[in-house]
């Protein structure tokens, strides 16, 4: 599949993106092309910058050398809210949710920026139709439907994570990013997770950080392997994990399952 | 149901504030005026620091400038100008809405402590500088004008600037609650929950800042423009710290979480600095220890406290709650006894008048009056009050206090039996 990607413009692309914070260089020139479409999977050893990584993506870190361009259009230099409404939307690895507002409202925030009302002060919320209409679509989607009026804060964890994936789809981004969303999930809720995350990103484009291989195996179309700051390899998962030299640098400590 | 009770409530409170003035005493109304103009700023204060999660400790700058402003166009009104007396407030509101966007600017770049102090200084900033401004604030004494007729109406008595007041503050109420409805007002509070998930939602959280600071800003400038038309006059002091930490009090005693928690807080506040500054010189130091305990042991404020005893009023069991209450603030009466007995001989003992009678009484401690009585200050029975009164009244406090705590107890789990009724019998013990 990634061969015919090749002549069309990548939906992500990282061309030698560098960071450093004063001396310490954490990203040595990555590069990365996800195509429009992929899944897109990035593994690596703690602390070898995939948070980072995100953070230059998402705008939270301004790039220190190199480009980043969303659907060819270079996304480096502008803020978070400039880069999600350019069509990139992200989720955290520690959930991040509006914790005492309830589960409808915390989808409808994300809703109501996607329909441009941003400093809406001349009409009440509750007459928005179409916008409360497609914040319960996504809460159907993201299976909290029957926790619509409850208190984000008084979710489970696992559903607080099942918000976390359906606020990042409000604002009707093309190209996500999800920061490890099974971390902390028993087996049941981790496939509930995959499934869920299969779902709502058809037809999009995912960027995934994951620990979890078998996770990675049934999602990812293509991995990218990212040690100390530079990316080591990126190729379908079935030919990651047999290559040597990641298997050294990484699985071979955990060997894949 | 909830919704009517409440509409029934605001209707009852609406037709009292129209209906009962005009029978009052005239300081009765000027406190009325005072009450109102106290609630709309902290309201105004309470969009920002409850609603918005930023604790401005600096909103008497907009407040006192928004008396100035008004106080300017009154002086013009004088001078010719043709301008209907009861818009007045309408040039607190611009000018609050004006240095709200600037101040707010700069403000709102950071949050937390850093903003809190940043509002301070710029309170701080006003107070310094407005007695220098000859011409504009009229140096410490202040400036002054008059209202002018308009219409029907002269705005001569206290009554018809009492009504001027109330149609003000109640239209300013009516959009303060507006703007929690509106996807703006939605907004306001994820903000207040989660900044960075906002911004990464696509919004502008800056922006989005400094307009709920105009806003806030906004409406304290017209809660000021209202006491510059009650007191045709004002000078510098408006800008002090003591302004802008009374509407803190207020808003933090009243309750930030609940929208007319701060309403509460100024009323109590106020009708309280009315009714007991006269009686002693410690009310000062009662109002502090009031706010102490409020944050101590009810932290969500009265208003708090009210709506955890309303939630369900019908599934509780009133009668049974009686008992416990009752012991509780016969207890609460003795304890706030015995440190008002305290106090006042402490005020009196050290007191400078007392410290002349000793002069005259050669070194010796002479007997004092406090509440009509004399007591001897090195007597057994002066100091054994205040103990027995302490002790027993801290005594039947926790006593009442268990009695209570054991009540919503057995209440809540009344509540969560009641709820799991459908369900099979599980591991209910």
């Amino acid at each position: 599949m990634s061969g015919s990607m090749s002549n069309q413009v990548a939906a992500l692309e990282l061309r030698d993106v560098t960071k450093s914070f004063g001396e310490i260089s954490v990203m040595k020139g990555v590069n990365l092309a996800v195509g429009s479409g992929e899944r897109h999977a990035v593994i690596g050893p703690n602390g070898a910058g995939k948070s980072t990584l995100f953070n230059l993506i998402s705008g939270q870190f301004a790039v220190t050398g190199g480009d980043i361009a969303l659907n060819g259009r270079s996304i480096s230099g502008l803020s978070p809210h400039e880069i999600n409404r350019s069509g990139l939307s992200r989720s955290f690895q520690i959930t991040n949710i509006f914790h005492r507002l309830s589960v409808f409202e915390n989808l409808r925030i994300g809703v109501l920026a996607r329909h441009g009302i941003r400093f809406g002060l001349f009409q009440p919320v509750s007459r928005m139709r179409a916008v409360n209409a497609e914040t319960d679509e996504i809460l159907e989607k993201v299976g909290l439907l029957p926790r619509r009026d409850h208190m984000a804060g008084d979710l489970t964890y696992s559903e607080q994570r099942a918000l976390e994936i359906g606020m990042t789809l409000t604002t009707g981004a093309d190209v996500i990013l999800l920061d490890e969303p099974t971390a902390g999930m028993s087996r049941e809720e981790t496939a509930k997770a995959v499934e869920l995350i299969r779902s709502v990103t058809e037809g999009k484009t995912l960027l995934m950080v994951e620990h979890d291989m078998s996770v990675v195996f049934s999602l990812c179309d293509r991995v990218s392997v990212l040690v100390y700051g530079s990316i080591l390899a990126t190729d379908t998962p079935q030919a990651i994990s047999a290559n040597k030299q990641v298997q050294e640098a990484y699985l071979g400590e955990e060997p894949a399952s | 149901m909830m919704q009517t009770r409440n509409l029934f409530l605001i209707a009852v409170v609406l037709l009292v504030l129209v209906a009962i003035p005009p029978f009052l005493e005239l300081d009765w109304q000027n406190a009325l005026v005072n009450i109102l103009i106290a609630s709309l700023f902290a309201l105004a204060f309470n969009l920002l620091s409850g609603q918005a999660g930023l604790l401005s400790f600096g909103h008497a700058a907009y407040f006192g400038m928004g008396a100035f402003a008004t106080l300017h166009l009154m002086q013009a009104i004088e001078d010719g100008l043709v301008f209907p007396t009861p818009l007045l407030p309408l040039a607190g509101a611009a000018i609050g809405l004006l240095i709200g966007i600037v101040a707010g600017f700069f403000a709102t770049m950071r949050s937390g402590v850093y903003f809190a102090l940043v509002t301070l200084a710029i309170a701080e900033l006003f107070h310094s500088l407005t007695p220098h401004l000859q011409g504009l604030f009229g140096g410490e004494a202040g400036i002054s004008s008059m209202r002018m007729p308009w219409q029907g109406f002269s705005f001569g008595s206290v009554l018809e600037v009492y009504y001027l007041t109330l149609a003000w503050v109640v239209l300013s109420i009516l959009l303060l609650w507006a703007f929690t409805r509106t996807p703006f007002g939605r907004l306001t509070l994820a903000l207040r929950d989660n900044e960075q998930r906002v911004r990464f939602l696509g919004y502008n959280a800056h922006a989005s800042k400094v307009i709920i600071f105009a806003v806030s800003a906004m409406f304290s400038g017209i809660a000021g423009g209202l006491l510059a038309i009650s007191n045709e006059t004002a000078n510098y002091a408006l800008f002090s710290s003591h302004i802008s930490a009374q509407v803190v009090l207020q808003t933090f005693v009243g309750g930030a979480t609940i929208f007319f928690g701060p309403v509460i807080g100024a009323v109590s506040f106020t009708l309280f600095a009315y009714l007991i500054s006269d009686l002693t010189r410690s009310w000062l130091f009662y109002q502090g220890l009031i706010f102490v305990l409020v944050m101590l042991y009810a932290p969500m404020g009265i208003g708090g406290v009210l709506q955890h005893h309303l939630r369900d009023v019908r599934r509780k069991d009133w009668a049974q709650l009686a008992g416990p209450y009752s012991l509780a603030a016969l207890g609460g009466v003795l304890v706030a006894g015995g440190v008002i007995y305290l106090t006042e001989t402490v005020s009196v003992l050290f007191g400078e008048e007392y410290a002349v009678e000793i002069r005259n009484a050669g070194g010796v401690l002479p007997n004092y009056h406090l509440f009509g009585f004399q007591f001897d200050p090195s007597g057994i029975v002066t100091w054994i009050i205040p103990v027995l009164l302490l002790a027993a009244g801290f005594g039947i406090l926790m006593k009442g206090r268990q009695a209570i705590l054991r009540c919503w107890e057995t209440l809540g789990q009344d509540q969560a039996e009641s709820s799991e009724e459908a369900q099979p019998q599980g591991g209910a013990s």
